[in-house]
């Protein structure tokens, strides 16, 4: 039995203890620090009635603090009673104790049924069946090099940083399941390997919800959502977003053929 | 007899977890740094630094090597371990028991249901637990 030390000059020479550690381990260091205090930090900042106003938008009042709830570092107990205390009315924060609320329920489905982790809870409502879909993701999108931009800017936010905003994250699940067509299971893996909060329940329950394996209809988003809610943040000129340049219908059309058909 | 051991995972990293009260008070905390299981998560680096700055905030010993082996050379007479439901954490304990008797300590709870049948989709889930989620602690008693 090793016992391993704990205290470090500095954070560079903690990473490097780390890699040392596991050397199989890709990747360098996010700029999100774990620990109690950062965490701390964090949840003094949340503002949980502008959240509900702005979570949406790229630029929104997020809050971060999903690495720390999802290390137990911080309890949703403790983060709801926080928010609490930070706001006139309970009511004004019912949108911020539903994203709390999002995490609970994902946590007693998977308890319940920690098959649905990796199996299809439901058959894809696409028009296509599940052995339809690929296996293994492209390299272009592990790589962050698909050549639709804002695409590429949020995939290469979550290989360097471990985090990307929840709206941004529905963006590439959609885009790996619907638009490349992948098993929604590979592109859970990858999430899961990248975030910093990278949790069981949580992404692989949202993963099925987008591809439609645990939701009435597939998420579809276009270039104008994203222009709409991230056109501060990346690149959401038409040129370089080709793929995503269409109106829903359009979308629906090119991307679930069967379904028109079948219509 | 030996004493009672706390063994945390990834999931539970903080010492407000309902696991320091429930065992006894001075119970020695470990953390596993399990090499083999680490790398089947296959996570990458930057989760795994954040995953040891944490630990380095936390008054527990970070050991390296198996979960099991280690534990069980511990010969602790109770080994608290806090729920989770992730199996491949899980799966880190199987085969502890029963040798060593476990005891499996619950998170604070968020909200209270107020039918235990299951939800499906999500509103249906919130409607149920929507009175409690807006109560300081749940409305569970302090």
């Amino acid at each position: 039995m090793q016992l391993l030390q704990k205290n470090f000059d500095n954070r560079e020479s903690l990473t490097d203890f780390v890699a040392a550690l596991a050397p199989w381990a890709a990747g360098g260091p996010s700029h999100i620090q774990g620990g109690r205090q950062s965490a701390e930090k964090m949840l003094a900042r949340v503002d949980p009635v502008a959240y509900g106003r702005t979570r949406n938008f790229g630029d929104g009042k997020i809050t971060g603090l999903s690495p720390y709830i999802h290390h137990g570092i911080l309890s949703l107990n403790e983060v709801r009673n926080h928010a609490l205390s930070r706001c006139g009315e309970p009511v004004q924060i019912t949108k911020f104790l539903q994203e709390l609320a999002w995490r609970d329920f994902w946590q007693r489905l998977l308890s319940a049924h920690p098959e649905w982790a990796w199996d299809d809870i439901e058959p894809y409502k696409t028009g296509f069946s599940a052995c339809d879909y690929a296996g293994v993701l492209p390299a272009d999108i592990t790589d962050g090099n698909t050549g639709v931009a804002c695409i590429d800017a949020f995939i290469k936010e979550l290989i360097q940083t471990g985090y990307v905003h929840n709206h941004a994250r529905m963006y590439l699940a959609s885009y790996v399941v619907h638009f490349r067509r992948v098993k929604w299971q590979a592109g859970a893996q990858w999430f899961l390997h990248h975030l910093l909060d990278g949790d069981l329940a949580s992404n692989n329950l949202s993963w099925q919800w987008v591809a439609s394996t645990f939701s009435h209809k597939a998420y579809l988003f276009n270039l104008e959502n994203v222009s709409k809610y991230f056109g501060g943040q990346v690149d959401t000129s038409p040129q370089t977003n080709q793929p995503l340049h269409a109106s829903y219908e359009t979308l629906q059309e090119q991307l679930f053929p069967n379904l028109s058909r079948s219509l | 007899m030996n004493p009672a051991l706390i063994c945390l995972h990834e999931g539970a990293l903080r010492i407000t977890h309902p696991i320091f009260n429930v065992a006894p008070i001075g119970t020695k905390a470990i953390y596993v740094w399990d090499d083999e299981y680490l790398r089947r998560a296959n996570y990458s680096l930057k989760r795994l630094v954040f995953i040891y700055e944490t630990l380095c905030d936390l008054p527990v010993d970070v050991v390296r090597g198996d979960t099991r082996t280690i534990v069980v050379a511990m010969t602790p007479s109770m080994l608290y371990v806090p729920a989770t439901n992730n199996p491949s954490i899980l799966s880190k304990f199987a085969g502890i028991t029963p040798a060593t008797p476990l005891n499996v300590v619950d998170d604070d709870v968020f909200a209270v249901m107020e039918k235990t049948t299951e939800a499906r989709r999500f509103f249906q889930y919130w409607s149920k637990v929507e009175k409690s989620a807006f109560l300081h602690n749940g409305g569970a008693p302090a």
